[in-house]
C-alpha cells in the first residue's frame, strides 16, 4: 500500500536536506558544533557545552580561507550553546557560541519575555585569507603609505587577509492595541588588506607584464546601521513604519599615497580609496485584507544617500573641496492578490523607484583638447518601473495551469561626453506559462516556459569632449536588445515511503541583437541545469542520499583589435582582427552522504562531494588573425567529512571529526605575473588538508 | 480559503478557549474523559499518540504565558482545529492536516498569528505563488528551528534552490558554507519589494548593507556599478575572483567599444595594455573600478585609475 499522505514540492526537498544535513557543502567546523537542537529538548532548562582540539598538520589557505584553519597546528573548538525559559513568566535567557576557539567565532546572548519585550547582543568575526600569497617588497602594507621598491626586488611572503568584527544589538517591546517596536543596530570594524594595485601604459622591468606595481589597499573603516520600526496588527490592517540609516567610514580617507616605484607612475599618487557616505531611508509599508480572499499590500519609501567627504587632492580652481554628493530615492509598490473564484488566484503588482542622483554637475578640470571626458562629474539617475500579473487555475487531477505577464522599464540619464554606448530607456515585456501539480500520492512536479523580450530607446552614439563621433560597435550586455527563452522541469518521485527521487532540469537560451551594421559585442548567452536527488532511508537508524548535478553556461561575443575612425571601423587585418570569445563554464558535481546509528551510544555520518569545474575560453578569428585560445582552467574540488559521536552517558559523550579536503587548480591568471616591482603573488596548484577533531560535550 | 485565515476562528482569547476545551472534555471518548481540560488545552492527551510532536513545548510555540502561542490558546487545536471527532475515534482526521493541505491553506494558518512584520509582502510573494508553504521550510514542532541558524538554513534552500549548490562551493564565495552569511541575510523569503526577494528595495541597497564603500556617489562613477551589482558580479559564487560573472577583459568588452587598447584579445604573454588577462586583468590600471573620489586630472581621470 501506498504511503497515506501526499507532499508537495518543496516538501520532498526539504525532507531530503532535514535527513541528511550539508551535504551540499560539508562544512569542516560545522560537525564539531553539538546538535544545537539537542539541549533544549523539552526542557526549559537546559544547554549542552563542547569543547575538543582539533589538528591538521596540512597548510591549506583554501580550506580556511573562512575560518583560519589554513596552517598546520593545533585549534581550539569550542562550543556553548544554552537556553532557559521560566515558564511562570514566559522569559527566555538564550547563551550561544559557536567556534568560540577559532577565528570566525559567533557569541550571542539574548533575552526575551515573550509577547512582551526582548534584547539581544552579538558579537561575531568574519575572517577571510587571502589564498593568494603575497611575495613582495612594498613597505607599508596595512597604512595608506606605501614605499615601492623602484626596481625587480624579491620580498617576502606576505599573508593579506580582512576581519570583520560585528557588534550587534536588538530590542523590540509589545504594547497594547497591537503596537510592537523594533530596534536593531550593527556595528562592523572591518580591517586588514586586499589586493590592489596601480598602473599605465608602457613597458616595466623584465620579466614584468609592464607598469604595473602592488599595492595592497587598507580597508580600515567602519559601518554602522540603525533601524528601528513601528508595527501595528490590526487583523485586517498591519502596518509597519520604520527609519534605517547606515553610515561608512572610512579610516583611510586621504587616499591611498607612494613613494618610490616607477617614474610613470610617479604622478598616480595619490589614489582614492572609498568616501565616507551615508544613508536615510523612511518608509510604510502595509498589508490589507479587503475581504476573506483579497488582500493588498504596499510600501512607500523615501532615501537619501549622501557624501561629502573632503576631497584627496584639491580640484580645479572655483570647485568646492567636496563632492556635495546627494542622491535620493523614492519608491511606491502595490500588490494585491484575490481569489475571485474557488479555483482561480490572481496576483498583481506594480512598482516604481526613482533614484534621483542630485549631485551637482561640476567641471572638475579644463580639457583643453579633444578627449574622453570633458571634465564633469557624472550623476547617475535611473527610474525603473515594473509591473507583474499572474494567474493561477485549478485543472483536474490536482494540476494547475499558471500564465504570468511581467514588464520593466528603465530610464536613465546620459552624460554628454560618452566611450560607452549608451540608452536612455530600456523595457522588457515577459510572459510565462506553468503547468503545475503540487500535491499528489507518487509524482509532484511543473513544467514551465518563459519567454522575454527586452528592447529600447535608440542608442546614442558615443561622443568626445568636442564633439566628435566615437565608435558605435557595441551594444552594451546590460543595455542590448535581448530575446530569452528559459524551459525549467521538475519532477518528485516518491515510489515507495523510504525512497524518493528530485529532479530538477532547466535551459535558457539569451540573443542579443548587436547595434545597427556591427556583428561585435555579446551575441547568445545559453545556460542548462540539470540535478538528480535520491534519498533512502533504509530504517529509522539508517538513511541515505547522493545527488548529482550539471551546470553548463556559456556566452558568445565579439570584439575587434585597433578600431579607428570617427566613426570607429574594425580593421580585420592581420594585426587587429575581428575576433569571437566563446566562454563557458562546465561543471559536474555529485555527493553521497549517511547518517546511522550503529547502536544506542554511537552514531556516525560520512559525507562525500566532488566537483570537477571547466572554464573554457576558446578564442576565434572572425577577420584577420590569427588568433591564439586561452588554456581552459580546470578546478576540482572534493572534500570527505566523517564524523562518530559516542556517548559515554546520557548527558556526555565524545565526538570525532575527520575532514579530508583537496582542492586543485590549473589556474593561469597568478603564476606567471610579475609586478614591475617584483611581486609575486603565488598558490600552490593543489592543497590537501586532513583534519581531525576530538572533543567532549556535556549536556546540562 | 486562500485568505480567511482559518486558524483565526480559534484566536478567542482565554474565554474562548476554555470554552473550546470545555466542549472538546464533552466529547471526548471514554478514555480520554479522564483527562482535564486543561490537559486537552495543553495536548497532553494528543502526546498520548503523537509523541514525535511534543518538541513543540520546548519552543517559542509552547510557552503558554504568551498569550499568541497555541499552547496559550487552545493547544494543538490552536493549529490542528477542533479535535473532538478524532478524540471520538483516531481514524477522523483532524481538521487541519498540513500535509493533506494545500501550501495556501498552510501558510494560511500560520499567518493568522505571523503577518505582519518581515512577512508583510508574504501575500503575492514568490514562495506564495509558488506554493511553498511555511512548513516546507520550517520545523514547527522542533525546538530549534534550523532555518533560523545561519549554519543550516541553507540547507533547507538550496533543497529546492538546486541551482545553487554548485555555485556557493565555488572558489569565489561568500562564506555560507562556514555559518558566516546565510541566504536571509541578503533575501527575504518571506517577500519583499525588491527583485528576488532582496531584504532591501533594489539588488544594489542590499549589497550596501555590507559593501556600503561600493555606494558612493563618487566624483567619477561607473554606470553599470550604479545600476545593478549583479551585472558583474554573481553573489552566489563563480570560479573567476572576486565573484566576476567572467574573466577580464572579456567582461569589459561586453560592454566597452573595441578602441583604443580596449578591444585587446585576451592573451597571457602580452605586456602593457596587452597585458589584459593576466593578474587583475583590466583592473591592473583601473583599479577603482566601482568609482572613484579623486577629482584630479591625470590624462582623463574618468578611467578609474586613481
Amino acid at each position: 500500500m501506498k504511503r497515506a499522505s501526499s507532499f508537495k514540492l518543496s516538501g520532498i526537498a526539504i525532507a531530503l536536506a532535514a535527513a541528511f544535513g550539508p551535504a551540499w557543502a560539508v562544512e569542516p567546523i560545522a560537525p564539531q558544533n553539538i546538535d544545537p537542537a539537542a539541549p533544549a529538548s523539552l526542557h526549559t532548562d537546559a544547554g549542552v557545552a563542547s569543547v575538543g582540539i582539533g589538528y591538521t598538520p596540512d597548510d591549506g589557505r583554501r580550506f580556511g580561507q573562512y575560518n583560519g584553519i589554513n596552517e598546520d597546528g593545533f585549534y581550539g573548538l569550542i562550543d556553548l550553546n544554552w537556553v532557559r525559559r521560566n515558564d511562570e513568566t514566559g522569559t527566555w535567557t538564550r547563551f550561544f557560541g559557536r567556534n568560540v576557539g577559532l577565528e570566525d567565532r559567533q557569541l550571542r546572548f539574548e533575552q526575551q519575555r515573550q509577547g512582551n519585550w526582548g534584547y539581544s547582543i552579538d558579537y561575531s568575526r568574519v575572517p577571510r585569507f587571502e589564498p593568494l600569497i603575497a611575495n613582495t617588497a612594498v613597505v607599508g602594507i596595512g597604512s595608506a603609505n606605501l614605499a615601492i621598491p623602484t626596481t625587480l626586488t624579491t620580498g617576502g611572503p606576505i599573508e593579506l587577509k580582512t576581519k570583520r568584527e560585528i557588534l550587534g544589538l536588538g530590542f523590540e517591546k509589545y504594547f497594547a492595541g497591537n503596537w510592537d517596536v523594533q530596534v536593531s543596530f550593527r556595528n562592523e570594524e572591518k580591517d586588514g588588506t586586499r589586493i590592489f594595485a596601480r598602473g599605465t601604459t608602457g613597458a616595466g622591468p623584465a620579466p614584468s607584464f609592464g607598469s604595473f606595481e602592488f599595492a595592497p589597499e587598507p580597508i580600515n573603516a567602519s559601518t554602522r546601521q540603525l533601524e528601528a520600526k513601528v508595527n501595528y496588527n490590526g487583523g485586517a490592517l498591519l502596518l509597519t513604519g520604520g527609519y534605517y540609516g547606515t553610515m561608512y567610514d572610512n579610516k583611510f580617507d586621504g587616499g591611498l599615497n607612494f613613494t618610490g616605484g616607477l617614474g610613470a607612475l610617479s604622478t598616480f599618487t595619490p589614489i582614492g580609496l572609498p568616501p565616507d557616505n551615508q544613508s536615510h531611508q523612511f518608509y510604510v509599508s502595509g498589508n490589507y485584507g479587503f475581504s476573506p480572499t483579497t488582500r493588498g499590500t504596499f510600501k512607500l519609501a523615501y532615501g537619501r544617500i549622501t557624501q561629502d567627504a573632503q576631497f584627496i587632492l584639491p580640484p580645479a580652481a572655483g570647485i568646492p573641496g567636496n563632492l556635495d554628493g546627494r542622491i535620493d530615492t523614492k519608491l511606491a509598490q502595490f500588490g494585491i492578490t484575490a481569489r475571485p473564484m474557488p479555483k482561480l488566484s490572481l496576483v498583481g503588482d506594480f512598482r516604481i523607484e526613482d533614484r534621483d542622483d542630485k549631485t551637482p554637475v561640476r567641471d572638475y578640470f579644463v580639457t583643453t583638447t579633444s578627449t574622453t571626458s570633458n571634465g564633469e562629474n557624472e550623476p547617475r539617475s535611473i527610474k525603473t518601473t515594473a509591473a507583474k500579473a499572474e494567474a493561477n487555475y485549478a485543472l483536474p487531477e490536482g494540476f494547475r495551469i499558471i500564465g504570468g505577464l511581467g514588464y520593466e522599464e528603465k530610464k536613465r540619464n546620459i552624460s554628454a561626453v560618452r566611450v560607452v554606448s549608451a540608452r536612455e530607456t530600456t523595457e522588457e515585456t515577459s510572459w510565462r506559462v506553468e503547468l503545475r501539480r503540487p500535491m499528489s500520492e507518487t509524482v509532484t512536479g511543473s513544467v514551465s516556459f518563459t519567454h522575454s523580450d527586452r528592447d529600447g530607446s535608440p542608442f546614442l552614439t558615443t561622443t568626445t569632449s568636442t564633439g566628435l563621433v566615437g565608435s558605435n560597435l557595441i551594444a552594451p550586455i546590460f543595455l542590448a536588445d535581448r530575446t530569452r527563452d528559459k524551459v525549467r522541469v521538475t519532477v518528485n518521485w516518491q515510489p515507495t515511503n523510504p525512497f524518493s527521487v528530485q529532479l530538477v532540469a532547466d535551459r535558457a537560451r539569451d540573443d542579443y541583437s548587436g547595434r545597427d551594421g556591427s556583428s561585435l559585442g555579446p551575441r547568445t548567452g545559453e545556460a542548462s541545469f540539470l540535478s538528480l536527488d535520491a534519498a533512502y532511508t533504509f530504517s529509522e537508524r539508517w538513511q541515505a542520499n547522493a545527488w548529482y548535478s550539471r551546470s553548463d553556461t556559456s556566452l558568445d561575443h565579439s570584439a575587434c583589435e585597433g578600431a579607428t575612425g570617427s566613426p570607429a571601423a574594425c580593421p580585420g587585418t592581420a594585426a587587429d582582427p575581428i575576433w569571437a570569445a566563446s566562454l563557458r563554464n562546465l561543471s559536474n558535481s555529485f555527493g553521497l552522504g549517511t547518517r546511522g546509528k550503529l547502536t544506542g551510544q554511537i552514531e556516525i555520518g560520512v559525507d562525500f562531494s566532488y566537483s570537477d569545474i571547466k572554464d573554457e575560453n576558446h578564442l576565434d578569428t572572425i577577420a584577420g588573425g590569427p588568433v591564439t585560445s586561452l588554456p581552459d582552467i580546470s578546478t576540482k574540488l572534493t572534500r570527505l567529512n566523517l564524523f562518530a559521536r559516542y556517548a559515554l552517558q546520557k548527558n556526555s559523550g565524545v565526538r570525532l571529526d575527520l575532514i579530508f579536503d583537496r582542492f586543485e587548480t590549473d589556474d593561469w591568471t597568478w603564476p606567471t605575473w610579475v609586478y614591475a616591482d617584483g611581486t609575486r603573488l603565488t598558490e600552490s596548484p593543489t592543497q590537501k588538508v586532513s583534519f581531525l577533531g576530538v572533543s567532549y560535550y556535556y549536556k546540562f | 480559503m486562500r485568505w480567511g485565515y482559518p486558524a483565526l476562528e480559534f484566536k478567542v482569547g482565554r474565554v474562548g478557549a476554555a470554552l473550546l476545551a470545555f466542549c472538546c472534555a464533552l466529547l471526548l471518548p471514554a478514555g480520554a474523559l479522564a483527562q482535564s481540560a486543561d490537559e486537552i488545552r495543553e495536548g497532553k492527551v494528543c502526546a498520548n499518540c503523537h509523541a514525535g510532536a511534543v518538541a513543540i513545548w520546548g519552543g517559542k510555540h509552547g510557552t503558554k504565558t504568551d498569550s499568541r502561542t497555541p499552547m496559550g490558546i487552545v493547544g494543538c487545536a490552536t493549529c490542528h482545529g477542533d479535535p473532538t471527532a478524532h478524540l471520538k475515534s483516531p481514524s477522523n482526521p483532524m481538521p487541519n492536516r498540513f500535509s493533506k493541505m494545500a501550501a495556501a491553506e498552510t501558510s494560511s494558518t500560520c499567518m493568522s498569528c505571523h503577518q505582519g512584520r518581515s512577512r508583510m509582502h508574504w501575500p503575492g510573494s514568490t514562495h506564495d505563488r509558488n506554493d511553498v508553504s511555511c512548513v516546507s521550510c520550517h520545523k514547527v514542532h522542533a525546538v530549534h528551528d534550523r532555518m533560523r541558524d545561519k549554519l543550516t538554513q541553507a540547507d533547507a534552500c538550496v533543497a529546492c534552490h538546486k541551482e545553487m549548490r554548485p555555485l556557493l562551493n565555488r572558489p569565489s564565495r561568500h562564506p555560507i558554507r562556514e555559518g558566516l552569511v546565510a541566504c536571509s541575510d541578503c533575501h527575504n523569503p518571506h517577500g519583499s519589494v525588491g527583485p528576488s526577494m532582496v531584504i532591501r528595495d533594489s539588488v544594489n541597497d542590499t549589497c550596501y548593507s555590507c559593501h556600503m564603500e561600493k555606494r558612493g556617489p563618487f566624483v567619477r562613477t561607473h554606470q553599470p556599478v550604479q545600476e545593478n551589482c549583479a551585472i558583474c558580479h554573481n553573489p552566489h559564487g563563480t570560479t573567476a575572483a572576486n565573484l566576476l560573472r567572467h574573466r577580464q577583459p572579456f567582461l569589459c568588452q561586453q560592454c566597452h567599444e573595441p578602441t583604443s587598447h580596449r578591444g585587446n584579445i585576451a592573451s597571457l604573454t602580452g605586456t602593457s595594455t596587452s597585458a589584459n588577462t593576466l593578474a587583475r586583468g583590466c583592473l591592473n590600471c583601473h583599479t577603482n573600478i566601482h568609482g572613484t573620489n579623486n577629482p584630479a586630472d591625470l590624462s582623463n581621470e574618468r578611467t578609474f585609475r586613481r
